[in-house]
């Protein structure tokens, strides 16, 4: 016994899908099966009008199994997490940590990461910051350090070898 | 105490005999001291397992029957009754569950069968000493209280008292009628509801069996079933009915007119601080408000009270007190109705920040012609004709925030409002529902919805996220799932349909009726399927939107059927109590009163004797047998019937 | 004095100066004294994309560096507030997960309980400090200026796991600024998000909705904007007119940090609070300060 999709010519992937669920189960309450299919994420979604993002569409393809089709799309990283679609739903689903795990899932499998990502975490391994300490442009054009501004240093982690041990180790684990 | 016992094992089909060697069982029970015979059949619930076992009782001269079956929950009263035709006493009978408490408990047959033959050995042990009862007779009143005057209440009562049974219907607000009266139409008929619900009032008011106690309230239920004793409490109208012929002039006069929110008008008219609710009012006399007549509030109104002046009848009376009564009942209906959930709670859909975001019961007061325009649709903030209205269906229904539950009647009532609204304003009034499901469910209901879909509508489907305040409008985004498409509706009166919670009372009220409530919180009937009606109380019976939200239709089919079941109990002249009551041994009684502290049903009292010596005394009529006091008593003198300590002891030593 | 870490996170140590420095300078007054600890690092949140196991872990790490000195924890960055409350429901409710940080904790003499209570800059304000005290330190009200609030997405939602503030409905900023003597008003923009995040991957979306926002906002005829949060400020002030370029209006909108106008309101000097530091046009308006 089978169902496939025609457009894709996939069936559900049971085995991630279970593995999705499980994840979310572990992190919060929400279960993906009670959706009804209501649209309200997608009617308040902050990435739907700009981007086409469809929080129900990425529920309803979860609960199908279609889960390649997602991890190898673009879409899944349009969303910015705003958070509305787990305020509002009626039936307590959370698409934006579907949408994380299904992220993770796409980095996992060595797909490329778009954007600054790589290097946000890149820097995080070396200094435990998204970025390093930045001059910036004053309201008349000058120049000006943190330094100058009397702030105290910036707080790092002390030992960066054992932080970076931890993090290393981590960066391939799973949820 | 029995000495000839016969033990009846049950297959219940395979639900049993699936984990339980029933053979071995049978054979296992013929062995107990006391057991002259053990048989077993498929299905002993049926016609043949009951004469195998009357049967049997005449072949053996049985004394005692134990039965190795279902939960007693199930067909305990059943085999009481099979038993006493068989010739044995009713109560010389123990049941054994095997199946809720053993077959359909556990997977491993061997251990299964072993813990069957321990729940046999403990039942042919206490059957052994159980004694033959009887049941005592109640004397039952002939009368009923229905609590609640809307249309299932006005139902019940018109069916008591056609019946021959006098009724007393008590109503909370100053009328009779209650939702059915703010309706202005009624689906799928699109019948006028004041046309059809008026003529019913009418037939109360002028019932001779109907007393009516209206703008009174129920405070105190005692009793049980048969003879309920009910304190009513009557409060005041500060007006004097036998004078007030409900003319209205005292409505007009009022300093307050046009300044008070009008509850029957859902807060979308002013009303005096005298008034009579809405035009067919039943009983048509008018009621001082209490909260907001400054004579009451203040000891003083201007120079004078403008009604006293105005009412040529000289009714008014601001001197008049709260009274309360007391009646006797046998049968008690409950018919308390439904409230509205106040959407604000989902404050994205901006029901507290725009005027012009209403619900479905406000928009039915807007077309209703006795309503606070007159029947004439205007957007409350600017008084203005819609040019477009906007419906979004399943506000906090079906919602695992606010309340889980469909509200049953949301789709039908605003494709009923679609109707209306394009009657009223014309065909180029554009009309959107934004709609989950769309649940037309009922007879007639399915030809209604498509009548609405070749009327223009605009169906989106789906559930908006928010509702936003433009400049002079109101806008709402909403994902289709039909057409995969986001819309901007821009649009000027918003109708959510809300859902339907109890009454805000239910809590406190369900306490005072002694009746259970389900997990939303409405009335809990005994078994949702077959005794949709009964509550878990005896004398008890629900009706209506109390038990859970529905249509009219079905309001009236439940209403009936409560009083049917009602009077199953008030025609009869006398009933029989459960004779599983308490009772005191009178000598080991050291009066110590801790059983009366316990008992929740007032049914014991102290006694003194001639002797002097005092002692505690069960009224069975009150005791539920819930054995509180059996377990309180520090002498053991309480004990219960059928459930003596010296019969549940040796079963508890013989099952271990 | 009331104690609290301060945990400063990234944007706001590296870019966002002006909110570190009217942090510093208007809190104080107001009893709160602010400790600088060592051994933070990133809270994690713009990571749990990537692998969100490296954001609790980091979350948890930095909460386990306050609790070491019994600290609570004060974090002005709405996106650290929510990494970090994550944090604190997940391994609070999973007690595997608690038990997976914590052996990882150890490798860098850490250890997680969940005794540091957490707060953001408007709860502090607002529910711990209160209004009446913050009405006592005005000497320089805002006079006759009307103003926008800015909650973003992060101190408001998903208020399961316990946010400061209502997700609908959020007051608390309108009651703080209208003790500093301003005026507030609502608008049906408020609770849109400044698309921040999206500067990692789609920076054009992202300043379409910064852009989208800060046009609404004009329109309704503010006199400025006011945030609590580096990620969405860098994008109203830093970048307003890119935004406006990306959605083809004129954008002149000031746009504050909160404690900015606390720190106003209470006769600090504009340098000390960073005003220079903000790239709108905050002269607009005559605010109080020498």
């Amino acid at each position: 016994m089978s169902i496939v999709d025609l457009t894709s010519m996939g069936e559900a992937q049971a085995q991630l899908r279970t593995e999705i669920n499980e994840r979310l189960a572990r992190l919060q309450d929400e279960i993906s099966d009670y959706c009804f299919q209501c649209a309200k994420c997608t009617s308040g979604c902050e990435a739907h009008k700009l981007l086409e993002l469809e929080p129900h569409k990425i529920v309803a393809l979860l609960k199908r199994g279609l889960i390649d089709e997602m991890v190898n799309s673009d879409v899944i990283w349009t969303c910015m997490s705003c958070f509305k679609c787990r305020e509002r739903c009626p039936q307590k689903v959370a698409p934006v940590e579907i949408l994380f795990a299904l992220k993770n899932m796409a980095v996992a499998s060595g797909k490329q990461i778009p954007g600054k990502y790589t290097a946000m975490l890149q820097s995080i391994l070396s200094i435990g910051l998204l970025q390093d300490v930045q001059s910036v442009t004053t309201h008349d054009n000058k120049m000006v350090k943190r330094d100058d501004l009397g702030l105290p240093a910036v707080s790092k982690p002390m030992d960066a070898a054992k932080f970076q041990m931890v993090l290393s180790k981590l960066a391939i684990e799973k949820v | 105490m029995s000495n000839k016992l016969g033990v009846f094992v049950c297959h219940c089909g395979i639900n049993i005999s699936s984990t339980v060697d029933v053979d071995q069982l049978v054979k296992y029970a013929s062995n107990l001291d006391g057991v002259v015979v053990s048989k077993d059949y498929k299905y002993m619930c049926s016609d043949i397992g009951a004469n195998l076992i009357k049967d049997s009782i005449k072949k053996y001269k049985l004394d005692g029957v134990v039965i190795a079956c279902c939960s007693p929950r199930m067909h305990e009263h059943t085999f009481r009754g099979v038993v006493e035709t068989g010739g044995v006493n009713a109560f010389n009978l123990e049941i054994a569950n095997i199946r809720e408490q053993c077959s359909w408990a556990h997977d491993d047959k061997e251990r299964a069968t072993e813990k069957a033959e321990a729940l046999v050995r403990g039942a042919v042990a206490k059957a052994r000493l159980l004694e033959p009862l009887e049941a005592a007779k109640i004397k039952v009143t002939p009368e009923a209280l229905v609590i609640g005057g809307g249309i299932a209440g006005i139902q019940a009562s018109l069916d008591l008292a056609d019946g021959g049974h006098k009724v007393y219907l008590v109503e909370k607000t100053p009328s009779i009628g209650g939702r059915m009266a703010q309706l202005d139409k009624t689906f799928p008929t699109l019948d006028c509801s004041s046309c059809i619900l008026t003529p019913k009032m009418m037939e109360v008011a002028n019932h001779p069996d109907i007393e009516l106690l209206s703008y009174s309230e129920v405070v105190g239920v005692e009793g049980s079933v048969g003879n309920y004793k009910i304190r009513i409490k009557k409060k005041p109208r500060y007006v004097d009915v036998e004078k007030c012929t409900g003319c209205g002039d005292c409505v007009e006069a009022c300093r307050l007119k046009d300044r008070i929110t009008s509850e029957f008008n859902m807060g979308m008219g002013k009303r005096s601080a005298i008034y009579i609710p809405f035009p067919q009012a039943i009983p048509l006399k008018c009621t001082v408000d209490p909260d907001h007549c400054l004579m009451l509030t203040r000891g003083k109104c201007g120079t004078g009270p403008l009604c006293v002046e105005a009412c040529e009848a000289d009714a008014i009376d601001f001197k008049q007190k709260e009274e309360e009564v007391e009646i006797d009942v046998g049968a008690i209906v409950v018919t308390t109705g439904y409230d509205v959930l106040d959407p604000s709670s989902l404050y994205e859909y901006g029901y507290a920040r725009s005027n012009d975001v209403i619900t479905t019961l406000e928009m039915e007061r807007l077309i209703s012609s006795s309503g606070p325009t007159g029947g004439e649709i205007l957007c409350p903030s600017s008084g203005e004709k819609p040019k477009s209205i906007t419906f979004i269906l399943c506000v906090g229904s079906r919602d695992e925030t606010e309340c889980n539950w469909c509200c049953r009647i949301g789709c039908m009532s605003a494709l009923k409002q679609v109707y209306l609204l394009k009657e009223k304003l014309g065909n180029d009034v554009e009309i959107n529902v934004c709609y989950t499901d769309i649940r037309s469910f009922g007879k007639g209901y399915e030809e209604f919805y498509r009548k609405i879909r070749g009327m223009k509508t605009n169906f989106f489907r789906g559930r908006p996220s928010e509702v936003r305040n433009a400049k002079d409008h109101l806008s709402i985004d909403i994902f289709d799932t039909t057409t995969n498409k986001l819309f901007e509706i821009t649009t000027d009166l918003v109708v959510l349909v809300p859902a339907l919670v109890p009454r805000a009372d239910a809590d406190e009220f369900a306490r005072v009726l002694h009746v259970s409530q389900s997990g939303d919180g409405f009335f809990l009937e005994a078994h949702p399927k077959l005794r949709p009606m009964d509550t878990f109380t005896g004398g008890i019976f629900i009706a209506g939107c109390c038990q859970g939200p529905k249509d009219i239709q079905d309001t009236v089919s439940m209403a009936s059927g409560a009083a049917s079941r009602a009077a199953t109990i008030l025609s009869k002249n006398e009933l029989e109590a459960e004779p599983q009551v308490a009772c005191v041994d009178e000598d080991a009684c050291s009066a110590c009163g801790v059983c009366i502290s316990v008992c929740t049903y007032n049914a014991i009292e102290l006694v003194k004797e001639d002797d002097g010596k005092s002692h505690a005394k069960v009224d069975e009529a009150l005791c539920k047998g819930c054995g509180a006091c059996v377990g309180a008593c520090p002498s053991g003198a309480m004990q219960q019937r059928g459930f003596k300590d010296k019969q549940i002891l040796p079963m508890v030593e013989e099952t271990i | 004095m009331k104690k609290y870490a301060l945990y400063p996170g990234c944007v706001m140590s590296t870019e966002q100066y002006a909110y570190e420095m009217s942090v510093r300078e208007s809190l104080p007054l107001l009893g709160v004294e602010l400790i600088d600890l060592q051994g933070f690092s990133c809270c994690g949140e713009p990571l749990k994309s990537v692998n969100q196991l490296l954001t609790l872990y980091l979350s948890a790490r930095n909460l386990a560096i306050a609790e070491k000195q019994k600290l609570d924890v004060f974090a002005p960055c709405a996106m650290c507030h929510l990494a970090l409350s994550e944090c604190k429901w997940v391994l609070g409710k999973n007690a595997d997960m608690k038990k997976r940080m914590n052996e990882m904790l150890a490798t860098e003499d850490l250890k997680y309980e969940g005794t540091s209570k957490l707060v953001h800059t408007v709860d502090l304000l607002h529910d711990h400090i209160g209004i009446e005290e913050i009405k006592k330190h005005v000497t320089k009200p805002l006079k006759g200026v009307k103003l926008a609030t800015h909650y973003g997405c992060h101190i408001i939602r998903p208020s399961e796991i316990g946010r400061p503030v209502d997700s609908e409905h959020p007051m608390k900023m309108e009651r703080i600024l209208e003790a500093l003597g301003a005026e507030t008003a609502e608008y049906p923009e408020k609770l849109d998000c400044c698309g921040a995040l999206l500067q990692i991957n789609l920076d054009e979306s992202a300043l379409t909705k910064s852009g989208q926002k800060l046009k609404a906002v004009q329109e309704h005829g503010f006199d400025g904007l006011v945030d609590v949060c580096p990620w969405c400020h860098k994008m109203f002030d830093a970048r307003q007119t890119k935004a406006g370029e990306t959605v083809a209006a004129k954008l002149d909108l000031p746009v504050f940090y909160l404690t900015q106008l606390l720190g106003l309101a209470f006769g600090i000097d504009k340098k000390k609070l960073g005003l220079e530091l903000n790239l709108s046009p905050v002269d607009n308006i005559k605010l109080g300060g020498k």
